[in-house]
């Protein structure tokens, strides 16, 4: 491609599919043409495309029409071309190649009257195809066939399209109407005007129809009018709007923090935020559905003093406390209403718990669909240049070290391009070895850090049972399994970190994936192993042991706290000393993301394992929360630099949001499952402890309301639903089935992006091909001759309508037939005879046929002057198929075909009448992707051209069906 | 609050809400920031829709903008005159479309705007080469240059006219998840 086709040729190309698009629309539109015949594209499309922008560029690259064939039909005047001058600017200078500045025969087109409000108009349009709503034409009368029609008429239609986009809006909910609004890529201004249109129309429609929903907030006499309506919903909106503000806690923190490190290290501290939140809505429910009315239902002040130790440990003092489940007691007390704390102990936790999952597992689904469906795994340069600038970072010097990251990253992947990783088989057996090695390294540790735990509590457990007495020295041993633990916790993360640095990776994103994986594997590992020593050991030697737990969970809550301080003084504080003082090669440390989030998930899922054991506990959490916030705000500024790589922020958030979800709360549920259904509740102490299981809480519930005939209903879901296996079957196998259906439907709309992405490909090619050829045959031939005899042909034949619609179909008609008579005379002047003839026939004959005629007319045209048969009227083949073409095929498998043939190795030339037209196309194809087409128009087969046309109708309607199938 | 509200009417108040992402509250907020860049031009009664423009030097100075690589041309792509000035609803309509609430298509389209530094409504072989030497300070050499916008029209560019459509452009987008993140401009 030489740069002069890239400048003015694929200008059009672009409007060729804004064009087919354009025919899309329903069929009562007048004057349906062929697609074709906008060859030189309305000025307003350019403008479509360019929506706001003021100056629509592009034009002044002039189109092959303009400087060839066009130029002549518009000086005519017959051709609807005329109004072209009122609607676009002089382009700026730069935009006008200097070759074609003189081809712009009279300025007639650069009048620059263009109205201003043109672009926002649209601009509306755009949206509506951004919006999805592709049926929407900007244009419906936009056909070719009004291109001549007055300035006024121009903003008639305009007028109109407001009119459909404002039509629009108010069918929508008032909501969707706001949304709308607010979507147009328009200026403040053109909203407005949209806005006010449709609330106008709005109040003069429906003047007294009262909102029930909408009133909410709004006074009456507001209402009355139905335009109102939209107000009020967005006052109410924007309450809840406004609330939901008021609720975000720290905005200028995460603003600064967001400024001067960019979003991935602002997504560690966004999901701090959200767990927080989570923690105290947890403490919220707990503390009103549980504590509150424990406490007003009986108290026992108890006579143990406080020593100070139990803040680190939870015993002690605390032990008789709400904190923990063995305070509570059962009972029923009949105030105002009839509480029973066994029941409401039950049910919050269960509530809670299936809250949580709820609220995790959807934002793990919408972050999992909108971060991870659609992104490619391939991530290449357009991404790191188009997409990774973070322009929420404001820090001056955070804006500098970014410059020179993605320097470095551009220039990091374009030498591994060229490098090629070519790995010998020794080279990858012996990575393979290396990665198997660290991974039984790492997995080992996890293992034997499990085992040390458990032998650890077991002897712990052994001191506790042995000594009863609590004094200050036996409170003390308790510190040492959470101590370890979360030593373990801080030292082993680092021998994998250290693991990874020696292995080799093929890609960084693998390197973070294992690196998260296995302190995944090594935090879940410890976490089992407690779990599984509290459920077998803790709950069946000690009278309370459901207390028990709870503050072994305190105990970890608080040392977890502790060491992740520590962490971010050692990780963050020291590295930054050592590597500015001492080792200046180190350099200042980043934050790392991945670390600090796992640490997160690890102290949320305490959180969550302790709700059942110890009510109060996110109380804990949220002080911890808050305070690590802030330490990690403040180490963050203090110590840390921004991101050396632009990671996949989004896809990790999806990770970590997966993490929080799969072992994590998955496991925490199910150890409280388990405990509440299958193990003994400590017979002294706790709501629970006259009962076999927390579960049967339930079941004494049901038997108490049997006599209840209010309850009934009650009692029957609960025998016939709750405790019964055929429900679950029955419920799992439907989960199954809607889960199969849904992942068909994935698997389909899975091809159906591959097939439609490889169809805008496909589509490329056709464009770049067809307008090769179109360059190919302005350049080869004069021009003066066709213009001349179109001349006569307009003076003669002068129709307005007629003429109009089909005089696109014209150019096409001509260029086919020019291209027909050149090729059955290779080395031969066109003659003039030839064209003269079918462009009388022209005209004449599209006057008297439906405008969609035209491309058939075209087609036969092309073909008549490929066969050189003497013209037949259209009507004996009024559907327009060329003879050749089955009549049945399918749109698709014909544009298959051409396509094949476009793909296909090129056949030798014979440029014979006698061959296959699918030859022809596939000739002229190969032709033209191989040498550039437009040395060598001269020996362009015969009826080329009309099988392309064939081509691209068929390729048009299988656009059609696209869209209408889609 | 009260006393506030004198500066827009109510019916200001909506038609800025229903224009916009921003609450009431926040676009009080963004009043006074735009405001605050030239109190003496800039009148506290906005009931009368003054006519006043900020010049795009003031807008260029603003914290949030002031060291972005592509301050002016997303100053030139939101201001009505195209040249960076910017009245206080060309003001709004960016933080808008720079906010959290905004979709990613409206986000994209302008973000397009914001790239397309001729523009000629398609990202070209030139713009790129723009956005490249204003992303990495004009330190890369003209090869690497050169290189790097090819791979990007390599990858890019689907229908293989030699640039970048907006449709283009929304499919990187739309694989790239950051984008929502990234381009935003927390007020």
């Amino acid at each position: 491609m030489s740069h002069y086709s890239d400048g003015s040729f694929y200008n059009p190309a672009y409007h060729d599919s804004e064009t087919l698009e354009l025919d899309r629309r329903p069929p009562f539109k007048p004057r349906h043409s062929n697609p074709y015949a906008q060859d030189p594209p309305p000025p307003w499309q350019a403008a479509r495309a360019s929506a706001v922008s003021t100056v629509t560029g592009p034009r002044a690259n002039a189109d092959p029409w303009e400087g060839g064939a066009g130029r002549g039909l518009r000086a005519l005047g017959a051709l609807p071309l005329g109004p072209r001058p009122s609607q676009h600017q002089d382009p700026p200078p730069w935009q006008r190649p200097p070759h074609h500045s003189s081809v712009h025969g009279g300025g007639s087109y650069h009048d620059a009257a263009a109205p201003s409000r043109f672009p926002a108009t649209f601009s509306a349009n755009m949206t509506m195809r951004l919006r999805g709503m592709r049926r929407m034409s900007m244009f419906p009368n936009g056909d070719p066939s009004h291109l001549s029609i007055t300035e006024g008429a121009i903003r008639n239609e305009l007028e109109y399209e407001e009119q459909n986009l404002v039509k629009e809006l108010m069918a929508c909910s008032t909501k969707e109407r706001i949304e709308g609004i607010r979507k147009l890529p328009m200026t403040y201004h053109e909203k407005k005007h949209i806005r006010n249109r449709v609330l106008a129309s709005k109040s003069s429609k429906k003047s007294r129809h009262l909102s029930c929903l909408a009133d909410c907030s709004e006074s009456m006499s507001l209402i009355l009018t139905g335009g109102m309506s939209l107000q009020s919903l967005r006052r109410c909106a924007s309450g809840v709007a406004a609330a939901r503000q008021a609720l975000d806690l720290w905005q200028g923190t995460m603003k600064e923090v967001g400024g001067s490190f960019g979003s991935s290290v602002l997504s560690y501290f966004l999901f701090l935020k959200s767990l927080l939140l989570l923690n105290v809505f947890s403490f919220v429910v707990n503390f009103s559905f549980i504590t509150v009315p424990m406490l007003a239902y009986d108290h026992v002040p108890h006579n143990v003093t406080f020593r100070g130790l139990e803040l680190l440990t939870g015993a002690g003092y605390f032990r008789y406390t709400v904190l923990y489940y063995g305070a509570y007691r059962a009972g029923s007390f009949t105030g105002l209403l009839h509480y029973n704390i066994q029941l409401a102990y039950f049910f919050t936790i269960a509530a809670y718990m299936v809250l949580c999952g709820a609220a995790v597992l959807y934002s793990m689904a919408s972050s999992f669909k909108m971060n991870y469906v659609l992104s490619d795994p391939v991530g290449g340069g357009s991404w790191q240049l188009l997409c990774t600038w973070d322009f929420s970072v404001t820090n001056e010097k955070a804006v500098r070290q970014r410059k020179n990251n993605l320097r470095i990253q551009l220039k990091e992947s374009m030498s591994e391009r060229s490098q090629g990783t070519r790995l010998t088989p020794a080279e990858k057996l012996r990575h393979f070895g290396i990665h198997l090695g660290a991974w039984f390294v790492s997995t080992s540790m996890a293992v034997g850090c499990g085992n040390a735990i458990y032998y650890l509590s077991q002897y712990e457990q052994q001191q506790a049972t042995n000594a009863e007495d609590w004094s200050l020295a036996r409170e003390a041993e308790t510190l040492l399994v959470p101590f370890v633990v979360s030593l373990i916790n801080l030292v082993v993360p680092l021998f994998y970190s250290l693991f990874n640095k020696f292995e080799p990776y093929s890609s960084q994103r693998r390197q973070i994936y294992a690196l998260i994986l296995r302190n995944v594997i090594l935090k879940m590992s410890i976490l089992g192993i407690l779990c599984y020593f509290w459920v077998h050991e803790v709950a069946h030697k000690f009278s309370c042991w459901e207390s028990r737990v709870g503050q072994a969970l305190y105990r970890l809550v608080v040392f977890d706290f502790f060491f992740m301080m520590l962490g971010s003084f050692f990780g963050e504080f020291l590295s930054k000393v050592i590597g500015t003082r001492w080792i200046p090669g180190l350099g200042v440390p980043e934050f790392d993301v991945a670390r600090n989030v796992l640490d997160l998930i690890y102290a949320q899922t305490l959180a969550w394992i302790g709700i059942y054991f110890s009510p109060l506990l996110p109380v804990l959490q949220i002080i911890k929360f808050l305070v690590l916030f802030y330490l990690k705000k403040v180490s963050l500024i203090q110590n840390c630099q921004p991101p050396r790589r632009v990671g996949r922020a989004a896809q990790m958030k999806t990770i970590f949001i997966a993490l929080l979800f799969f072992p994590s709360f998955v496991g925490s549920l199910s150890l409280v499952a388990y405990t509440s259904w299958s193990l003994t509740p400590s017979r002294l102490c706790g709501p629970f402890k006259d009962l076999d299981s927390t579960f049967s809480v339930v079941g004494v519930w049901m038997t108490s309301l049997e006599g209840v005939p209010a309850a009934a209903w009650a009692v029957w879901v609960y025998v016939n639903v709750v405790r019964s296996e055929i429900f679950y079957f029955l419920v799992t196998i439907i989960i199954l089935f809607i889960t199969f259906v849904f992942w068909q439907v994935t698997q389909g709309r899975k091809l159906l992006i591959l097939l439609l992405r490889q169809q805008i490909v496909n589509e490329g090619k056709d464009k770049t091909f067809l307008l090769d050829k179109l360059q190919a045959l302005q350049k080869s031939h004069p021009t003066q001759h066709p213009k001349s005899k179109i001349k006569k042909q307009r003076r003669s034949g002068g129709s307005s309508t007629g003429v109009r619609s089909s005089s696109n179909a014209m150019v096409q008609t001509f260029l086919s037939v020019e291209q027909g008579s050149r090729g059955a005379h290779p080395r031969e002047p066109p003659s003039p005879s030839h064209l003269s003839i079918s462009f009388q026939r022209t005209p004449f004959a599209s006057e008297g046929q439906p405008p969609s005629d035209a491309l058939g007319l075209t087609l036969r045209a092309g073909q008549r002057a490929e066969v050189h048969q003497p013209w037949t009227p259209p009507a004996s083949d009024p559907l327009g198929h060329p003879p050749w073409t089955p009549p049945s095929a399918d749109p698709l498998v014909r544009v298959m075909r051409a396509r094949d043939a476009y793909d296909g190795p090129p056949v030798p030339l014979d440029g014979g009448t006698s061959s296959g037209v699918m030859m022809q196309v596939m000739e002229a194809r190969s032709r033209a992707e191989g040498g550039g087409g437009r040395g060598a128009p001269e020996r362009i087969g015969p009826g080329s051209s009309s099988a392309l046309i064939q081509a691209m109708l068929a390729r048009q309607q299988a656009q059609n069906e696209y869209d209408d199938g889609y | 609050m009260g006393n506030k509200q004198t500066i827009f009417s109510a019916q200001q108040l909506d038609a800025y809400q229903d224009c916009t992402y921003f609450t009431r509250k926040e676009i009080l907020r963004l009043f006074s920031r735009y405001r605050d860049l030239a109190p003496q031009l800039v009148p506290l009664d906005y009931t009368h829709q003054p006519d006043v423009k900020l010049p795009y030097e003031l807008i260029g100075s603003m914290p949030e903008l002031k060291d972005n690589p592509f301050r002016q041309r997303i100053a030139e792509v939101f201001s009505e005159d195209g040249e960076g000035n910017m009245t206080l609803e060309d003001f709004l309509d960016m933080f808008s479309v720079l906010s959290e609430m905004a979709p990613r298509d409206l986000k994209a389209y302008y973000a397009f705007k914001i790239y397309d530094f001729n523009n000629d409504d398609f990202i070209c072989k030139l713009d790129l080469v723009k956005t490249l030497n204003k992303l990495t300070r004009n330190e890369l050499t003209e090869d690497e240059v050169r290189m790097v916008c090819e791979k990007v029209m390599d990858e890019a560019d689907m229908d293989n006219d030699g640039r970048l459509s907006l449709e283009d452009f929304q499919h990187v987008i739309v694989r790239a998840p950051e984008f929502l993140s990234t381009f935003h401009i927390r007020i």
